[in-house]
């Protein structure tokens, strides 16, 4: 039987997506259920003085109006919960838009009425919300978990002050919101002290364990349930306040009750890519050999949480270099607390690539060659060689698929009409985290089986790949297969951030299904009604349903006839620790720049990606599309705006934080693939990739566009008045 | 969102007495930008009076122009073959303009009514003249980069979003409105008010007045007429400086130009001196720049959007130029 796997299967979830049959988080009826909406604060520092709540309890269809007098006295939970405190516990403002009230009510549109009746009186401080108004300097913040700040190996300075050749560059990039369509929601529903949660998570685990310890529950008295997720971006892996509030209100009204944050709350309540500066220094001999990587980055951070998600982890780890300093500071700010966000990386890979870029105009060398100079075998960190590293034949795949080769040397070189046309490029690199899974199969009397294993989809096709291991380990049609997943009822898997899905999941899955498969065999074999009675195990194969003689293939047998013949369910589970990894790529764009107005288009981009076996072509070549896509919007329109002197996001809606449309893709996107099964997988040789295609996009546009122009644009986004 | 009564007119005189009965009602057409203003608490309406059953969507052509119903979609308007043909600048502003999803339901009077996307105006938690007068302007010091440099005051810095209404000042067009007083026509120019000290007044119009019709003059330069959109992103976004230009040449000689901006200013932004420089002379790129100098003679730029000051020249260089075949 051919292999699923690898194969461009279609999402098998998605004619129930397009049909509105997939049933969200905010969609799953639950019987009884009231509407809260939150009231937050219009003030980005101070205190609550006074919540007057009449005229909002007066009004039709209204429960009841929540305040922080009203609360339970919680446990603020360790990681993933972000926030560092929870909001309505006490009266202090720490950001603009912090929830200070929670109205429930009858009807969506009733609670929402009644919210804009609540009267809140505020003490306030001036804030400062943006790097440039910080009173303090930047400091270097103490590990985050186990993740340390500061880097460094060989002498870093010594090597700077000797290098033949120097480059200094100064990046910058706006603060950004992850912005899925579908907006965070939650369900509390108690029975005593047991709490069901329909939750947008994308790690239904990790939310049980966070809720779990805010409540002081018994773990196993807390179920989550998140089926589908209208996309995450990061966004909805950790566990943020709005759920707590809104699972508080429900247990102290005895409801069920039900809250969406709408799309403006979506800016101050769920996390952020931080406002970000880099300095950085590369040092190189005259042949192009990194010599000196001296970085020293700027992270936004909120005045209640100090932890970094944008690491420089692609200079540690990327190139072969002997000396190395990097220091990851941050500087406290009157903000909402920031989180990860599809490659969280990207922002300090862009100031690398783009240093890199400058370099090899420094050094009269094509970008590409001085990548390859500078390729390594190598952890640089451990001195242990990569298992299984295929970056060079990325290089030598999609630069020969876009012309590379055909390059002019000079910028500004090409010109076609009215437009400047300009090539850049940048490695990409992401590690993928991996977590511990089981995962179970059943095979009901049907002869169908049914997977459960608590993963979740967010939009990348989980659905669809679990499904085709499971038919492949079994020999069955993908049709035969049925994928539960998103729910805590289920065997345990891990959190679908970090790119850790593929990596956590496909061992367990295909052990699983392979269990259940020799079990099935099992029983036939010692079934006298069998046509295979008495065949030794190992010479039955499996094919389109059916269990096969492999010498005789008249004598064969099908799952439903052996498992309906036993009169009851075959379940088998599977487990796999997992193994965490890197995957690699480069990624050549081209771009046009209006000679005279300085607007930019991206008209055609190639990729090349070295991610171990590739399980689906079409789910793996939409990640390419989203990652360059959202790429796109980091390099050219996508920041967040705080105003300076109140500390709000002035731009908290899809009308004016811009996010690329359609029309804003590259008319020509070439996702190519080295498909090279990493023999030190956990994951029928696949490795995690969902934020490696971001990566180093913003870098081969920025790049691109000084091919074009010969302007230099390190700040983010590159919007065209700084190319007028 | 605050709660609300509904009911649908029968006829414009039905409308016209349904809304002078009712302090506040809205009138609501497509709805496209009415609602979100609603939902974001922005404005809010007791009564709205759903006038899309009204007679009043046609789109016709006569020997003195054209006439274009209040509740015209804006699809309809933009694929209109009269338009295409004879007045290309309108269909180009309209095709520019949002989506396809929102052409297929905005009308034409919605559109000349669509309120700023200031982002301040839109943000219920910050000062807003505009909305609340008397409050403040944090886009004076604050964030501006969408901000106009001409027709400010220190009140208000919002630019009028509608890029049809730019084209219609172009060209001249009228306005028919009706309201409880009787039927008027108010020339586009006189429609739109500058912010001055009353910012939240933005048009002429009456309580309870609707727009029943839109007329565009027939005159040779409507014929070559262009309209040049730049903005952040490909599409579905406003303009970040717009131009329309209309041209009646003969050789290179300009017998009349019509000149109309958008996203530099408080209202659709005529600029007769920016004509007089080209007008009754032979089109070069001397003049061309020069009329873009003059254009912005006035202009206030501030910390963001000083930028616009170079762009809106170099675009009015871009479609001139283009327009009058000079390049």
């Amino acid at each position: 039987m051919t292999s699923l796997v690898g194969r461009p299967v279609a999402r098998v979830d998605g004619r129930a997506k397009v049909t509105g049959a997939a049933r969200y988080p905010a969609d799953n009826p639950v019987p009884g259920a009231l509407h809260g909406f939150l009231v937050t604060s219009e003030v980005t520092k101070g205190e609550v003085t006074d919540i007057d709540t009449s005229a909002a309890l007066a009004h039709p269809g209204v429960v009841a109006v929540l305040t922080h007098r009203d609360m339970p006295r919680l446990t603020v939970p360790p990681f993933p919960y972000l926030k560092g405190f929870i909001p309505m516990q006490d009266t202090v403002i720490h950001h603009a838009g912090q929830p200070v009230a929670i109205v429930v009510a009858h009807t969506v549109e009733q609670a929402h009425g009644a919210a804009t009746l609540v009267a809140v009186r505020y003490r306030a401080e001036r804030p400062r919300a943006v790097i440039d108004d910080a009173a303090e300097s930047p400091y270097l913040p103490p590990p985050f978990r186990d993740r340390r700040n500061e880097f460094q190996r060989g002498d870093a300075a010594a090597a700077w002050a000797q290098a033949e050749i120097c480059v200094e560059a100064r990046c910058s990039s706006a603060t950004r919101h992850h912005n899925p369509i579908e907006p965070h929601a939650t369900t509390a529903q108690w029975d005593g002290d047991r709490l069901t949660l329909h939750e947008t998570a994308q790690g239904v685990n990790l939310t049980k364990g966070v809720i779990a310890a805010v409540f002081a529950l018994q773990t196993e008295n807390v179920r989550v349930v998140a089926p589908y997720l209208g996309g995450g971006f990061g966004a909805k892996g950790p566990v943020w306040s709005h759920t707590i509030i809104n699972a508080a209100a429900a247990r102290i009204l005895r409801r069920p009750v039900r809250l969406v944050l709408s799309r403006a709350q979506m800016y101050t309540m769920a996390g952020h890519r931080s406002e970000f500066r880099q300095h950085i220094r590369l040092g190189a001999t005259r042949a192009g050999k990194l010599t000196a990587l001296l970085t020293t980055t700027t992270a936004q951070l909120s005045n209640t949480d100090e932890s970094i998600f944008n690491t420089c982890e692609s200079a540690r780890f990327l190139y072969d270099c002997p000396n190395l300093h990097i220091r990851q500071e941050g500087v406290r700010l009157d903000v909402a607390t920031s989180s990860y966000m599809r490659s969280p990386e990207t922002t300090a890979h862009f100031g690398l690539e783009t240093a890199l870029d400058e370099l090899s105009w420094a050094l009269d060398m094509d970008p590409l060659e001085l990548r390859r100079r500078n390729h390594t075998e190598f952890n640089q960190e451990t001195g242990q060689r990569f298992g299984s590293k295929h970056l060079l034949q990325c290089y030598d795949l999609a630069s020969r698929a876009f012309g590379w080769s055909q390059r002019k040397r000079r910028p500004g070189a090409t010109k076609d009409g009215d437009e400047y046309v300009g090539w850049g490029m940048a490695t990409e690199m992401h590690t993928f985290a991996a977590m511990p899974s089981t995962a179970s199969v059943t095979v009901g009397l049907d002869g169908k089986a049914v997977l459960r294993v608590a993963t979740q989809d967010i939009g990348t096709g989980t659905y669809t790949i679990v499904s085709q291991i499971v038919a492949d380990a079994m020999g069955v049609p993908l049709d035969a297969v049925q994928a539960h997943i998103g729910d805590t009822a289920l065997p345990v898997a891990g959190v679908s951030a970090a790119s850790a899905t593929i990596a956590s999941v496909c061992g367990s899955v295909d052990r699983a299904a392979r269990a259940a498969r020799d079990a099935v065999v099992r029983l036939a074999v010692a079934d006298d009604r069998s046509p295979l009675f008495g065949v030794p195990s190992d010479e039955v194969e499996t094919r389109h349903g059916h269990l096969i003689h492999t010498r005789n293939h008249e004598r064969r047998d099908s799952y439903r006839a052996v498992v309906s013949r036993s009169g009851k369910p075959v379940e088998a589970t599977g487990s796999v620790p997992n193994l965490p990894g890197l995957s690699y790529g480069v990624v050549f764009a081209e771009v046009r720049v209006h000679a005279r107005l300085g607007s930019v288009r991206v008209t055609r981009v190639v990729t090349a990606h070295d991610i171990g076996r590739v399980m689906n072509r079409r789910t793996a070549r939409g990640q390419v599309i989203g990652g360059v896509t959202w790429g796109i919007g980091h390099a050219l329109m996508e920041h967040t705006v705080y105003d300076r002197n109140t500390g709000r996001v002035v731009n908290p809606n899809l009308s004016t934080y811009l996010v690329p449309v359609c029309a804003d893709a590259p008319p020509a996107l070439e996702a190519l693939f080295v498909d090279e099964p990493d023999p030190g997988s956990t994951a029928l040789g696949a490795r995690g990739f969902g934020e490696t295609p971001i990566t180093g996009v913003p870098a081969a546009i920025g790049n691109a566009i000084y091919h074009a122009t010969g302007r230099r644009v390190r700040d983010l986004p590159i919007t065209q008045d700084k190319l007028l | 969102m605050r709660s609300f009564s509904y009911a649908s007119a029968r006829d414009s005189a039905d409308a016209a007495r349904m809304a002078g009965r009712t302090p506040g009602a809205a009138f609501i057409a497509g709805g496209t930008d009415l609602l979100n203003l609603m939902k974001d608490g922005v404005q809010h309406h007791p009564h709205l009076i759903d006038v899309n059953k009204l007679d009043l969507s046609r789109v016709t052509e006569s020997a003195s122009g054209l006439h274009i119903g209040g509740l015209a979609r804006m699809r309809q308007v933009a694929e209109h073959h009269a338009v295409r043909a004879r007045f290309p600048v309108l269909a180009e502003a309209l095709l520019a303009s949002a989506s396809p999803q929102v052409r297929n339901m905005a009308t034409i009077g919605g559109n000349l009514l669509q309120r700023t996307r200031c982002g301040y105006f839109r943000d219920t938690g910050s000062a807003c003249n505009k909305r609340v007068p008397g409050s403040g302007c944090p886009a004076l010091q604050g964030w501006n980069r969408g901000h106009a440099v001409l027709g400010t005051s220190d009140s208000c810095i919002a630019t009028h979003p509608s890029d049809l209404a730019v084209a219609l000042t172009a060209l001249d067009a009228t306005v028919h409105v009706l309201g409880p007083a009787g039927a008027r026509r108010i020339p586009v120019g006189e429609f739109y008010r500058l912010p001055g000290d009353t910012p939240q007044i933005e048009t002429s119009l009456r309580p309870a007045e609707l727009i029943t019709a839109v007329e565009v003059p027939r005159y040779p330069a409507a014929s070559r007429s262009r309209y040049l959109k730049v903005r952040d992103r490909a599409t579905f976004e406003f303009a970040v400086v717009s131009v329309a230009a209309a041209l009646h040449l003969r050789g290179h000689f300009v017998r009349d130009i019509r000149l109309a901006f958008g996203g530099i200013a408080t209202k659709p932004w005529r600029s007769a001196e920016a004509e007089a420089e080209l007008r009754g002379k032979n089109l070069t790129v001397q003049r061309v720049e020069q009329a873009g100098r003059v254009l912005v003679r006035a202009a206030v730029p501030r910390q963001d959007n000083a930028f616009k000051v170079e762009l809106v020249q170099r675009a009015l260089v871009e479609l001139v130029l283009d327009l009058g075949g000079l390049r």
